[in-house]
């Protein structure tokens, strides 16, 4: 969230500029502004944070080469940005999704392990996490189309035309996804006693 | 029951007036009376705030609430059957109950349905606290792996140093130069494109002999008399007339003055 408070205050054209220009500096102020956000993205795609991490620097490498299409003038650079990753991690998923063999997302365990070690020893903290790890696993039982919808709804807060726009499907199928997601989520985290009655 | 004025009320008489001070029935110096003694004593405040507690608790009681909705719902589904809803359209409008967008004539329907049908009654609290779920989960944001950063910046500029990759001198140039964007945006080059061209016409005399911008419509005058003329008589099957120029008309036609 510091993050992306930081990115909305930094000055994106001419970071843009100079990274485009060659300037290291420049571009490290872009990565670490959004490689944050870009990779918890991935993750929640991906559900595997080696997957996520793979992605995210692929993500990087495509904005990098495509920092010439940027333009002020069509809005900042944290939506240009963020959109362009969007659409990368939404592609990626998709491809995995045609093709499961590629699917590297390990199981519950491994991303309830990686989880824990991030966090502190406090009992709360555990807790929090331990919900998270299982908000996750409810939402990887999803469909893909409805996974998809209620990601890009839910958790990055898109409207219903922006994601209209980003999956390229009717707004009416888009809100009809969205309310079947919300419903099939709700059902499994009642299966899996995170939400009681 | 009165008191003066002038007296405070001490407990006892407040506990004895205490009915008659919650319907409302004193008079309006005991009233206060009461309620100023409610206000400075800690025990009678207290024993007021239960026996109101309990009164509303008895009140509660008396008119229990969902098994009345439950009852209109189950008397509006037995009397308007085509007006209940089914399990399928229940979920359908979901999103947009909880979103505050369903239509009145859906929103009595699809809360009747929510107290009747026992397999759905859960289904909207399920949902808004797998929502809260979310919004904790979304909260929970992982860190940046460590050494990502050094893997983008070297995949990307070359070096984990970011202070190494420096922007050449002819890069900067360029970056500089790409600054200076044409002022003049796309849809404001037509009205400047008309104006260039009106001039190249002027200028270049192709109709007006003396390059005046009177001229230019008066000559215009003629050609086009002159095409009218020319087409008529071909309409009309005339022999074309010998002293008329038959040329056909270009924009480098040059128009004799009649005068």
């Amino acid at each position: 969230m510091e993050a992306l408070k930081a990115a909305g205050e930094i000055n994106g054209a001419e970071l843009v500029r100079r990274a485009r220009a060659g300037d290291g500096v420049a571009w490290e102020e872009i990565v670490q502004a959004f490689s944050r956000r870009i990779f918890n993205l991935a993750y929640r795609f991906t559900s595997n944070a080696d997957s996520a991490e793979d992605l995210t620097q692929e993500v990087f490498i495509r904005i990098y080469r495509t920092l010439d299409q940027y333009d002020a003038k069509q809005g900042d650079l944290a939506n240009w940005l963020m959109r362009l990753a969007r659409n990368l991690i939404i592609d990626d998923y998709r491809h995995r999704q045609r093709n499961p063999q590629n699917t590297m997302a390990d199981t519950v365990d491994d991303h309830q392990y990686h989880l824990r070690a991030v966090g502190t020893s406090a009992h709360k903290e555990m807790e929090r996490r331990e919900l998270a790890a299982q908000v996750q696993e409810g939402i990887d039982k999803l469909p893909a189309d409805l996974k998809t919808c209620v990601i890009l709804r839910d958790i990055e807060e898109m409207t219903y035309q922006e994601i209209v726009d980003v999956l390229q499907i009717p707004e009416g199928t888009v809100k009809s996804r969205i309310n079947r997601g919300r419903i099939e989520l709700a059902k499994i985290l009642r299966r899996m006693r995170v939400v009681t009655i | 029951m009165t008191y003066d004025k002038q007296k405070l009320i001490n407990c006892t008489q407040f506990e004895e007036s205490l009915t008659d001070y919650l319907d409302k029935t004193l008079d309006r110096a005991t009233f206060k009376a009461a309620a100023e003694h409610a206000i400075s004593c800690p025990l009678c405040h207290s024993l007021l705030n239960e026996v109101k507690g309990a009164l509303a608790a008895c009140r509660d009681l008396a008119e229990p609430k969902l098994p009345l909705t439950r009852l209109e719902a189950k008397i509006l589904a037995s009397t308007v059957p085509n007006a209940s809803l089914h399990c399928e359209e229940f979920e359908d409008y979901l999103t947009d109950y909880l979103d505050g967008f369903l239509p009145a004539q859906v929103f009595h329907r699809w809360e009747r349905h929510a107290v009747l049908c026992n397999d759905c009654t859960d289904l909207p609290g399920a949902v808004v606290r797998s929502l809260a779920a979310i919004v904790a989960y979304k909260a929970d944001e992982l860190p940046v792996p460590a050494g990502l950063h050094d893997r983008i910046m070297r995949e990307t500029v070359g070096t984990t140093r970011a202070k190494e990759a420096r922007a050449s001198m002819a890069d900067q140039f360029k970056e500089w130069v790409r600054g200076f964007s044409f002022p003049i945006s796309i849809p404001q080059l037509a009205p400047v494109a008309m104006m260039l061209m009106f001039a190249f016409l002027v200028f270049s005399q192709t109709v007006s002999a003396d390059g005046s911008l009177t001229d230019v419509y008066a000559k215009s005058f003629q050609l086009a008399e002159q095409t009218y003329e020319q087409g008529a008589a071909a309409w009309n099957g005339k022999v074309p007339d010998a002293s008329l120029n038959q040329e056909p008309i270009t924009g480098a036609t040059y128009v004799e003055d009649k005068k």
